[in-house]
């Protein structure tokens, strides 16, 4: 083994050490009641935002616009990875053949599984726990796997190119921003939710705006990290041809 | 009456799974190359995990009392069969991609691949 990570696991194990030590010696109280900001989410977010759960009525409501500029951060980040790695996708079209019949059926079923996953995770979003991000990231995970398993150069020849996938993102952050920026047409606020948006649709509680956040930053989210997948998977060499013509 | 026979079924399964486990262990350490070693270790991944979580899932059946118990029997079974679905895939993978890249040891007693492909 070497030094280095026998310093590693030795500074890891001082430090368990010492936090459940003083865990047990400082023995902090849990506290025993909620504080006075706690107590009003849990008892106002049913009613000023038709939302049970309270982490998305916060994240999308009481600071949605807090939120809706994250996520123009996250577009810029990825918009500039992708101009780092500006490459014409002939690099990735060289490779078309993947892994084996037995990993493509099986990546088929889990890459289904979790796809529905996700979606449950990013459209149920209002009402438990989850929302748009984790949503999106788990659509990611499922192209990341189908990505290495069938080849970039499939996907692309099937039409799936990151240039689409960017426009997407940048179509479904426009959405968003005009669902933000629709209640200021009636005189209300920016990022209005329940004086502006039903709180449910024929009987399907929407939550108002929080359920339209939710699937237009699964959108952005899955198509933009699925962007930047495509881009890793171009080989080395490509680059190094690139780098001495 | 079927209670408690789920139950005993179930710990069962999560002893034969623990003896599987303990199986794949000691061929992980004594089997001699990479190849065989990848089969010792896909015994631990497959009966090792997916045995012991059926036998979770058929224990939870098993106690009335238990809180959630269908939600805890579910969640086991789903996950055993999505890993019976990953972990051959995931060995079938690694050793696909280390006779290609040809990065370990290959002394074969019979090789029919490479008997089919020089025909």
């Amino acid at each position: 083994m070497s030094r280095r990570i026998l310093v590693l696991m030795l500074l890891f194990s001082a430090t368990l050490i010492v936090s459940f030590t003083a865990t047990i010696i400082l023995n902090p109280a849990t506290p025993s009641e909620l504080k006075e900001l706690a107590k009003y989410y849990v008892l106002n977010t049913i009613n000023e935002t038709a939302s049970p759960e309270a982490v998305t009525a916060i994240v999308w409501d009481y600071r949605g616009l807090d939120t809706i500029y994250e996520t123009l951060v996250l577009y810029l980040a990825i918009v500039g990875g992708l101009a780092i790695f500006k490459m014409s996708e002939e690099a990735l079209l060289k490779t078309r053949i993947g892994l084996t019949l037995l990993t493509k059926t099986s990546t088929k079923i889990i890459a289904l599984l979790i796809t529905s996953i996700a979606a449950a995770i990013a459209f149920h979003g209002h009402l438990s726990p989850g929302g748009g991000f984790p949503g999106g990231s788990a659509v990611a995970v499922a192209s990341m796997i189908i990505i290495p398993v069938f080849a970039a150069g499939t996907l692309i020849e099937k039409g799936i190119s990151s240039t689409k996938l960017v426009a997407i993102r940048g179509a479904a952050l426009t959405a968003l921003g005009l669902v933000a920026l629709l209640p200021v047409v009636r005189g209300l606020e920016i990022v209005t939710n329940q004086k502006f948006y039903p709180a449910s649709i024929l009987g399907l509680p929407i939550s108002g705006s929080l359920s339209l956040y939710n699937l237009l930053e699964s959108l952005a989210v899955a198509s933009g990290f699925t962007a930047v997948a495509l881009y890793l998977s171009i080989p080395e060499e490509a680059y190094k041809g690139g780098s001495s013509a | 009456m079927i209670e408690s026979i789920l139950f005993w079924l179930g710990s069962a399964l999560f002893i034969v799974g623990g003896v599987f486990d303990l199986i794949g262990a000691i061929g992980m350490v004594r089997f001699p190359n990479f190849y065989v070693r990848l089969h010792a270790a896909t015994i631990g991944g497959i009966y090792g995990a997916v045995l012991p979580l059926m036998g979770i899932s058929l224990m939870a059946l098993g106690i009335p009392e238990l809180p959630g118990r269908f939600a805890i029997a579910g969640a086991s079974f789903v996950t055993a069969i999505v890993l019976l679905v990953v972990a051959p895939v995931g060995s079938h993978i690694l050793a696909y991609a280390a006779h290609k890249s040809k990065s370990v040891e290959w002394s074969p007693v019979v090789d029919k691949l490479l008997e089919d492909e020089e025909k």
